[in-house]
């Protein structure tokens, strides 16, 4: 590893610009080094800084393997990539972007289904009418299975989708989902809704630090310009 | 202690050798079944708590495996490829490797590895003769083994569902409680839930629809679903048909309008699952338990008592037995008779043995009816621990 402080950042749309804002509000501006379209960057006044690129769901990645010290992605994506997020990363501070709901969500036609526990109560008499436990799509498998296991309910099976979640229930390949939403109305629009205890996560774009990276003197120094323009 | 030098393996083997041969000597053919195992029955069982709990992987064809988290589920498969209408009568014994992920990290009383030396009745109808030749069996072959100090737990999950059909409530409560009975904190919650006024067991399925649903009408019941899903322009998606939704929606109206269930029936059942005694003393406590409630259900206790008699004629010495009502309920499979045998040195979370009745497995496993079965296992690396002291 290098001698330098690596701070990983989303690589593109929407999450990559709002973290590069957030950073220029503070006065740290990320400037991207050597060809435009590489993966590489620094911040302007703080040398002992590397500014590496990433795709969000691999800075959680990052931050679990210390290849990087601070990284800016989502609570959903650390919480679901590491089952021990918490000793292996500090939540140093919460962004103010990127807000989005991890939640459970049921076609809305299932009248009788407004909680997990009718879920549960459910599970046998589906089990029997259809031969199968409830077939739940997920790109969220760890999120789905803590959440549920803390509300008892275990009768169901994950499928693990990698897109179109919300129009698995529709396609008959899942019967309820465990999704992100920003406003709800990709659910809406797909003839789902969520459960009245069905929130499993509120998340917003987060800045961590990796307690498993090496620090260094200098690269603590470098932190702490970062964290006092910031605020923390 | 897991076998990690050739010593430690032989000292293992050597013990097993012992362990068998007092089974085979006893009826019980020697077998091996699979140690990879497809992980649907498992996840059908156990669900997807399971993951957590054991190595589950995708092989590259993209179908889901396990390493097998014990032998009972492999030996019963193995049952079913012989004798595919199940009910065959057979005996088996085993010894071989079982898996299980520790969360917190694997210790020598919590191995990731371990070997399991067993035997499994299948297709016994007198389900007390197979109960107590089961435990007999087990003790004989610690004993064989050199096991000299142990004390033993018992548990009958016949009792409790014995209790449930017999106190007068819903059917649907019933069926609830049913399907709580191997989750000790949600069965309590339900219990203390149906306790609550019909008012506060309402849920948000919107009142209007509920108030208009006579539950014993059925079919009215499906037309104001259907017309209610129609007003508020909601479409039908899924497999879940209109009749099963209505269905449903008519039983959380009965629910709603149903009476409390009697608090005094709520204690008697926290009182049953309470009862913590010696074998011989519990069951006349659970008798006085129930006969100021005007309760029956003498053939449950019968299979009980029969159960120690037969033990006892076996030689087990059933004045070193504790029965625990609620022991048996945080395993999912057991249906009946439960059983734990343990060392002092090796405390109460450690069991040198264990084993109980499991009457649904091997209909999951894919029986086309019921079958009766029951089996023990010892933790062998446990069992060579304690017996060396």
């Amino acid at each position: 590893m290098s001698e330098k402080l690596q701070i990983a950042l989303p690589s593109k749309g929407r999450l990559m610009e709002q973290a590069v804002g957030v950073l220029a509000d503070a006065g740290l501006n990320v400037r991207k080094t050597g060809n435009e379209r590489g993966y590489h960057g620094e911040i302007e006044g703080v040398e002992k800084a590397d500014v590496l690129f990433v795709s969000a769901s691999e800075i959680a990645w990052y931050l679990k393997t210390g290849k990087a010290h601070l990284g800016i992605t989502g609570a959903d994506l650390v919480q679901e990539r590491m089952t021990d997020w918490k000793a292996r990363v500090e939540l140093l501070k919460p962004l103010g972007f990127g807000f989005a709901d991890v939640v459970v969500a049921v076609p809305d036609c299932w009248l009788d289904v407004r909680t997990i526990a009718h879920l549960d109560e459910l599970a046998g008499s589906f089990r029997n009418a259809h031969g199968r436990w409830f077939r739940v799509a997920t790109k969220y498998v760890n999120l789905a299975r803590q959440f549920f296991v803390g509300h008892g309910f275990n009768d169901y099976r994950i499928v693990e989708s990698l897109g179109a979640t919300e129009g698995t229930p529709a396609a008959g390949t899942a019967d309820l989902i465990v999704d992100i939403t920003t406003t709800g109305s990709t659910l809406k629009g797909n003839g789902l809704r969520i459960l009245d205890d069905g929130v499993i996560l509120k998340s917003q774009a987060n800045l961590y630090a990796s307690n498993v990276s090496e620090w260094t003197p200098h690269i603590r120094e470098a932190q702490n310009v970062i964290m006092s323009k910031l605020g923390v | 202690m897991v076998a990690e030098t050739a010593r430690e393996f032989e000292a293992l083997e050597e013990q097993a050798r012992k362990l068998l041969s007092v089974f085979v000597a006893a009826g019980h053919e020697a077998v091996a079944p699979a140690v990879l195992q497809p992980a649907d029955v498992y996840l059908d069982v156990i669900g997807e708590a399971l993951r957590a709990r054991c190595y589950v992987f995708t092989d590259p064809d993209g179908d889901e495996f396990c390493l097998r988290p014990d032998l009972t589920v492999p030996l019963c498969r193995l049952h079913l490829e012989r004798h595919p209408d199940g009910a065959q009568k057979a005996k088996y014994c085993y010894n071989g490797s079982a898996f299980r992920f520790q969360p917190q990290g694997a210790d020598p009383s919590h191995p990731r590895e371990f070997r399991q030396c067993g035997i499994e009745s299948i297709g016994a109808a007198e389900r007390e003769k197979a109960d107590a030749h089961t435990l007999a069996l087990i003790l004989k072959g610690l004993e064989v083994a050199g096991l000299k100090e142990w004390k033993l737990r018992i548990g009958d999950l016949g009792l409790l569902r014995a209790l449930l059909s017999a106190i007068e409530m819903p059917q649907r409560w019933r069926e609830r409680l049913g399907h709580q009975l191997w989750r000790p904190k949600a069965f309590r919650e339900e219990l203390e839930r149906l306790t609550n006024p019909p008012q506060q067991r309402a849920s948000s399925v919107p009142e209007e629809l509920l108030e208009g649903i006579d539950p014993d009408k059925p079919d009215e019941a499906e037309r104001k679903v259907a017309k209610y899903l129609d007003d508020h322009g909601i479409e039908m998606q899924g497999v879940r048909t209109l009749g099963e939704i209505s269905r449903n929606v008519a039983r959380i109206a009965a629910d709603r309008r149903a009476e409390r269930l009697p608090l005094e029936t709520a204690n008697l059942i926290e009182g049953y699952i309470g009862v913590k005694a010696p074998a011989r003393a519990a069951g006349a406590r659970v008798k006085d338990l129930i006969r100021d409630a005007g309760i029956d259900i003498a053939p449950a206790l019968e299979a009980y008592h029969k159960r120690l008699q037969l033990l006892s004629e076996h030689g087990v010495d059933v004045s070193r037995a504790e029965f625990s009502a609620e022991f048996g309920r945080s395993l999912e499979y057991y249906t009946g008779f439960v059983f734990e045998v343990q060392v002092p040195d090796l405390g109460e979370g450690s069991p040198v043995a264990g084993g109980g009745r499991y009457d649904g497995m091997m209909k999951i496993c894919g029986a086309p009816v019921e079958v009766p079965a029951v089996g023990g296992a010892i933790h062998t690396e446990r069992l060579l621990k304690a017996v060396r002291g």
